[in-house]
């Protein structure tokens, strides 16, 4: 009994940083309710921005809602990507306050985090050129340029016979 | 065979004139907003009155 | 009396679409360079196609459509508002088979939005975008923000007359040179000019702001482009607030803000002409609206207990104002945001201004402010004329580069335009509305295609029922073209369809 209780309490200390977040469009859409409420928030890194010591760090939700997060520089040291087109950015979640209209950053939607963990980290992702593709592409660009030429060809001849519209 | 004749001073008034036309285009933009924070200031004032 | 169309009309404006869609052809193969220097390889063989497909289109249209009939007004006007909608298909391609949209519905929305510099999006991820295709987006608001005909017009034309009249077509009525083909060529150097400024300016800031050079310098770019277009789209679903800095969204309303002025005033000023800041009824007519719309704005949002500083209400009302009305776009609010936060009194007037819109022969939409300028001093003559007795002349003057005095034609023409956005804007709100989307948030999205703004309430998505897609396509380009000559494209079709099209 005793054993089961230090285990589960364990199990639950290490998962609460990955306790359930709210996702963006409940905290942009009901911005009113979490107004200053502690909230906890999960996403792809978009950007960061370092400012002394401070930083913005852009979160992007998988619902596609993204979300700016005010923390202390070095956490923002601590990501590795940065999410792209070849890139997934490093996966970030973060528990802090929740602005509206954040007085102290000029009204915007913002989360000034009290803690920031990376949940994963990002990766590069392969984006290969597709060979069938490119094969079609020649073939129409070789296409494209025949046409274009031996139509220009045959209306140089005509020219002599019919001239060019004056207008 | 004429050289096609080159003024100095044409020459400088039409970037001058180019310059201080950009200038002057960011400076209405300037007062566009300036006018703009007034009014917000303004009204923030009026309200802590009223 | 109208004559019969006769097949040559057709010719006529086939083979001249045929020439600008060869010019789209070359602009397809821009996005390439950037595709290069980010090594997006997998992207290359998307915009080869997209551009061999229309030059294959195109040649072959040249080829069977030559015609030795001289190009007419009917032929202008009719060339101005099929061009963009032949573009649309065609500059759609690499925006569907890459998988930025969901569908190629979706695509044409897109790049409609691109060539009406309007910004409404259905693109999905843009944050994970490739740097190509987000390059192409904004690409292809500064080409639509210039005017395909104009960008046309510069590289392809022979002569002045059909020069003359598709300039017009485009809803460009006043030429700054003589020369129409000089004229499309200052307008291209302006707008190249201030896209650079805005570029470094951009970068400059962004990188000060704490940003890597990398992002920043691509993002100016990006973010000039939409901005002195008046366009909107961003690289990141953030937007403006991506960077999250006051110093940022000035750039931006800089060059928005220099993006809506006529491009006659551009150069009358940039010449030396610098009292026209002063004189332009233009200037001085959106001078007036944005200030007093930004004061209703901030009243009500300050009244209603949205905002509370002064600095929070320049940044959101001000921006937003200023975004709405010179039909640009740029948000520093999330659009959900909107929606939920901001009285619908507030939702209402911003409809309004984004209708009332930016200055002519400008990268802006809306009716334009010369035309409210004139409506406004039409006003004040009739309270003039009341006012005077039966046997005076009451005349009126307005200033825009010279003195043209007000007439009942000028301003009948004025009213006319405005009566037809009106007239789309109830239309589209309609349409909305009977989707199931609530009036005011209705308004406010159909102000938005229709005055060519791109701020949105959170209708648009691709989540949006495809009539109403392409309800706001169709809206996106009438009020692109300020109505005139789509009403002529539908008299042309009428008129062939009534009387039938003669062989000559």
């Amino acid at each position: 009994m005793k054993k089961a209780f230090i285990f589960a309490a364990i199990l639950l200390t290490l998962m609460a940083p990955l306790a359930s977040s709210e996702s963006g469009q409940a905290l942009i859409e009901n911005a009113g309710r979490f107004d200053g409420m502690p909230v906890t928030f999960r996403g792809e890194v978009i950007g960061v921005m370092t400012r002394g010591d401070f930083a913005w760090v852009n979160l992007l939700d998988n619902e596609g809602y993204a979300i700016g997060i005010w923390c202390p520089a070095e956490n923002a040291k601590k990501i590795s990507f940065i999410g792209d087109y070849s890139h997934v950015g490093d996966n970030v979640q973060v528990a802090g306050t929740f602005h509206m209209a954040c007085t102290e950053h000029g009204g915007d939607l913002d989360i000034h985090a009290d803690n920031f963990t990376i949940v994963a980290q990002g990766r590069e992702v392969d984006k290969s050129p597709s060979l069938p593709l490119a094969a079609l592409s020649i073939v129409l660009a070789a296409v494209a340029i025949f046409i274009t030429f031996y139509l220009w060809r045959i209306r140089k001849e005509r020219e002599k016979i019919l001239p060019w519209p004056s207008y | 065979m004429g050289l096609r004749s080159f003024s100095l001073r044409a020459f400088l008034k039409k970037n001058l004139d180019f310059i201080a036309g950009i200038l002057g285009e960011v400076g209405l933009t300037a007062a566009i907003m300036a006018v703009a924070f007034a009014i917000c200031v303004l009204l923030v004032l009026i309200k802590s009155v009223v | 009396m109208i004559p019969y169309l006769t097949k040559e009309d057709f010719k006529v404006i086939g083979f001249n679409l045929c020439r600008i869609g060869n010019v789209l052809g070359f602009l397809l193969l821009v996005p390439i360079i950037v595709a290069v220097i980010y090594k997006e390889f997998d992207i290359v063989p998307h915009f080869i196609i997209a551009s061999a497909v229309t030059f294959i289109l195109c040649n072959v249209g040249i080829h069977f459509l030559q015609t030795d009939k001289k190009m007419e007004l009917k032929h202008a006007l009719c060339l101005a508002a099929v061009a963009w909608i032949f573009c649309m298909p065609l500059a759609a391609i690499p925006l569907w088979s890459t998988g930025t949209t969901g569908s190629y519905l979706d695509a044409n929305f897109d790049a409609m939005s691109g060539f009406t510099t309007t910004g409404l999006s259905l693109a999905q991820g843009v944050d994970h975008l490739p740097y190509s295709i987000n390059f192409y987006r904004h690409f292809l608001q500064f080409v639509g923000g210039i005017g395909i005909i104009v960008v046309s017009l510069m590289i392809l034309s022979k002569s002045e007359i059909s020069s003359v009249l598709a300039f017009k077509g485009e809803a460009r009525d006043m030429g700054i040179r003589p020369n129409i083909v000089r004229t499309s060529r200052i307008i291209l150097g302006i707008a190249l000019t201030f896209m650079v400024l805005g570029a470094v300016l951009f970068s400059v800031v962004a990188i000060s702001e704490g940003a890597n050079v990398g992002t920043s310098v691509f993002d100016g770019v990006n973010y000039s482009m939409a901005a002195f277009s008046t366009g909107g789209f961003a690289p990141h679903s953030q937007s403006i607030l991506f960077y999250h800095s006051t110093l940022y969204e000035i750039v931006a309303l800089v060059m928005f803000l220099i993006g809506s002025f006529n491009f006659t005033f551009h150069y009358a000023v940039l010449s030396g002409k610098r009292r026209e800041i002063f004189k332009n009824i233009e200037i001085k007519t959106v001078f007036i609206t944005l200030t007093l719309s930004t004061l209703v704005i901030a009243g009500l949002l300050l009244y209603f207990n949205v905002y509370s500083s002064a600095s929070i209400l320049f940044r959101k009302a001000f921006f937003q104002a200023a975004s709405a009305h010179t039909t640009t776009g740029f948000g520093t609010i999330n659009s959900a945001q909107i929606a939920g936060l901001w009285p619908s009194a507030v939702l209402f007037l911003m409809s309004i201004i984004m209708i009332l819109g930016a200055c002519a022969n400008s990268t802006g939409g809306g009716i334009k402010a010369i035309r409210v300028g004139i409506i406004i001093k039409s006003f004040f003559r009739e309270i003039k004329k009341a006012l005077s007795p039966s046997s005076a002349v009451v005349t009126e003057k307005y200033h825009h580069i010279e003195d043209t005095p007000l007439t009942d034609t000028i301003a009948r023409g004025a009213m006319l335009i405005a009566l037809g956005y009106v007239i789309l804007f109830v239309f589209g709100t309609t349409v909305t509305v009977l989707c199931g989307y609530n009036a005011s948030n209705s308004m406010y999205e159909t102000g938005s295609a229709v005055g060519n703004v791109g701020l949105s309430s959170g209708i648009t998505s691709p989540a949006m029922p495809a009539p109403l897609k392409i309800t706001y396509i169709f809206l996106m380009w009438a009020g692109r073209l300020e109505i005139i000559a789509v009403l002529v494209l539908i008299g042309f079709v009428i008129l062939a369809l009534r009387k039938g099209v003669r062989r000559r």
